[in-house]
């Protein structure tokens, strides 16, 4: 078996602790593993008195519900960890490691938003087994492709907002901050059109807005969804390389102001 | 724990200083830190912990900053090891600036603290250590290796598969130092490890700790407790006040209360007005009280040998003696001497810092 390159190693392996750290956590499991699945209940049963019990309008509202779900797990995920980490007094460890620091946030930040996904698979088995909704995909064989697309791009965004955390031990209120406006503006509730125009052009900055557009047009679309692929990959990059720059200047400030080993 | 720790990998990091090279460099460190005052009107204030520190570390030397509470000994090493920017002077470790060469500084140290944090609970030992490894850049092929000697050598073998969460302090503070070993530093740092230890715990700390210059490592240890800074280290520099006070060895140190003899008078209630009039004494040097439950021991530091007791007993009045006994000056004689005689923390205070880790 050929070895994986040394910074890909770190990265899984992070990734793969930071997941067995936050199964550990009651309160971890039971916010990411039951509240997608009151979203859903809650969109379906809104959709339900409306009229609209369509398969594909109940596939609409899984998709988003756990989408919802990513999204505040990554919020979650990545600024919980850190703060998690500061009271442990393992943040001034990581940092002062040999290892390069955004490796590790980056494993951080991917093992909140692997867990994350669980919600999608748990609200399309909720709806499928309560509501009676068709478990379908329209490109089947590009879902893969859209669900690690969102993955990919979710992780780096998680991954840039993590670098306030670095800095500032109160910056929770930021990610309680995002959570429900970014809900709203990527079209996980209710259609982006439904916006007026200034806002939509904010959610075309998100990662969320794209990695959603990705697998509903992967499911229920009429057209394969390259070009929301696409810019999951492309906001992707801009996230990362942001994060880095961002890390960069917020690790120097942390040695100058001393606010690594505060709790 | 096992007293045969195996501690060098088979491959080291090739990174000896040049000849002559200090191991740890410290030249002129000053570190203040911006602080606020009061809710609604804040005040920004500054606070100096630590005030133009300088001090030399040769590779394979145990050298110890010993200083109370507060002194700026955490505040150095924090600077030592990246953590911190100084802000003036300049620091360097094998060679390598703290400030500029990071990365290079962080491969080639450890760094270990005392206390409960630091560690992940939920999991494993084993866990943690396999963890800290990768982000260390353990080799794979090395790690169970290298896991299981330090292990044995911190004595958690057959250990390792519990939860961190259930460990005592002592097993806690073992597993720090086999984490902070596992890359096989040339240099570690060791901040108050045996802090909040049963005795037991504390001596096997020493045991390992001295079981580290056996092994060629270079150690900086940070401690107010003076009995544990002259039964490890080659060299002592005290630190108070955010100041270096005095630096040698612990002969060195002791060397400036030499001449002295420590009169130790056992009392039961003694009042304050007594004890301004000993210290009024022209030839007492200096007096320390020890507070005891029932009773309180003055240490009377004098350079006139036991002539002046009875002079010293009248000076006391009414007040109700028990035993007196002279003696020797110690080194804790010599550091309390040091920390009151350089302000910021008076001798009972000092005493006090020593008296918790004894």
């Amino acid at each position: 078996m050929i070895p994986l390159p040394r910074s890909l190693r770190l990265v899984w392996f992070v990734t793969w602790f930071n997941v067995r750290m936050l199964l550990a956590s009651e309160f971890f499991v039971l916010t990411t593993f039951i509240t997608p699945l009151i979203f859903a209940t809650l969109g379906f049963l809104l959709f339900h008195s409306g009229g609209e019990t369509a398969g594909q309008t109940l596939l609409y509202v899984a998709l988003g519900a756990g989408m919802m779900g990513v999204w505040s797990t990554t919020l979650f995920g990545c600024g919980g960890a850190i703060a998690w980490q500061r009271w442990e007094g393992t943040l001034e460890l990581l940092v002062s490691a040999p290892s390069r620091y955004d490796y590790i946030l980056a494993g951080q930040t991917f093992g909140a938003v692997v867990l994350g996904f669980y919600g999608i698979v748990a609200t399309l088995a909720w709806g499928a087994l309560l509501f009676g909704m068709p478990i379908q995909a329209t490109f089947p064989l590009i879902l893969p492709l859209s669900i690690a697309a969102a993955v990919v791009a979710l992780g780096s965004l998680g991954m840039l907002i993590a670098t306030s955390f670095v800095l500032y031990r109160h910056a929770n209120a930021l990610s309680n901050l995002l959570e429900y406006p970014i809900w709203l503006i990527a079209g996980l509730l209710v259609p982006v059109t439904t916006l007026p125009l200034w806002v939509q052009a904010i959610g075309w900055l998100l990662a969320p807005k794209w990695g959603m557009d990705a697998i509903r047009e992967a499911a229920i679309g009429s057209s394969p969804p390259w070009l929301a692929i696409g810019m999951c990959l492309v906001l992707a990059v801009i996230y990362y390389v942001a994060a880095r720059v961002m890390l960069r200047v917020v690790l120097d400030k942390a040695r100058r102001d001393a606010t690594l080993a505060l709790r | 724990m096992s007293s045969q720790p195996s501690l060098a990998m088979s491959a080291t990091h090739g990174a000896s200083p040049a000849a002559g090279t200090p191991a740890i460099e410290a030249l002129d460190l000053v570190r203040t830190y911006d602080t606020h005052l009061g809710v609604v009107r804040r005040k920004r204030i500054q606070v100096e912990a630590v005030r133009g520190v300088s001090f030399e570390v040769r590779p394979g030397e145990l050298f110890g900053l010993l200083g109370p509470n507060g002194a700026g000994k955490t505040t150095t090493i924090k600077m030592l090891i990246t953590l911190l920017l100084p802000t003036s002077g300049t620091a360097r470790v094998m060679g390598h600036d703290v400030i500029r060469e990071t990365t290079e500084v962080r491969r080639l140290i450890g760094y270990v603290f005392g206390g409960d944090r630091g560690l992940y609970d939920r999991v494993s030992a084993l866990d943690n250590l396999r963890y800290f490894a990768e982000l260390y850049g353990v080799e794979p092929s090395e790690q169970k290796h290298r896991i299981g000697a330090l292990l044995e050598m911190v004595g958690l073998t057959g250990r390792e598969g519990e939860k961190v969460e259930g460990y005592s302090r002592g097993m806690r503070q073992r597993l720090h130092i086999a984490r902070g070993l596992l890359h096989d530093p040339e240099v570690v740092f060791l901040d108050e490890p045996s802090i909040g230890l049963d005795p037991v715990g504390a001596r096997e700390l020493r045991q390992t700790v001295r079981s580290l210059t056996d092994a060629g490592k270079t150690v900086l240890l940070t401690t107010h407790y003076m009995f544990e800074a002259d039964a490890l280290c080659d060299r002592i520099a005290v630190i108070n006040d955010g100041k270096i006070v005095a630096l040698g060895t612990g002969t060195d140190l002791k060397a400036a209360v030499a001449n002295r003899t420590i009169i130790e008078i056992e009392t039961f209630g003694v009042a304050s007005e007594a004890l301004d009039g000993l210290r009024a004494d022209p030839d007492v040097v200096e007096v320390n009280v020890e507070e005891r439950d029932q009773s309180q021991i003055l240490l009377v530091q004098s350079e006139h040998g036991t002539r002046i007791t009875q002079r010293l007993l009248t000076l006391l009045g009414d007040t109700r003696v028990g035993k007196v006994v002279a003696r020797e000056p110690t080194l804790e004689d010599a550091y309390i001497h040091l920390i009151a005689s350089t302000g910021g923390a008076d001798g009972a205070a000092a005493r006090a810092s020593l008296e918790m880790g004894s």
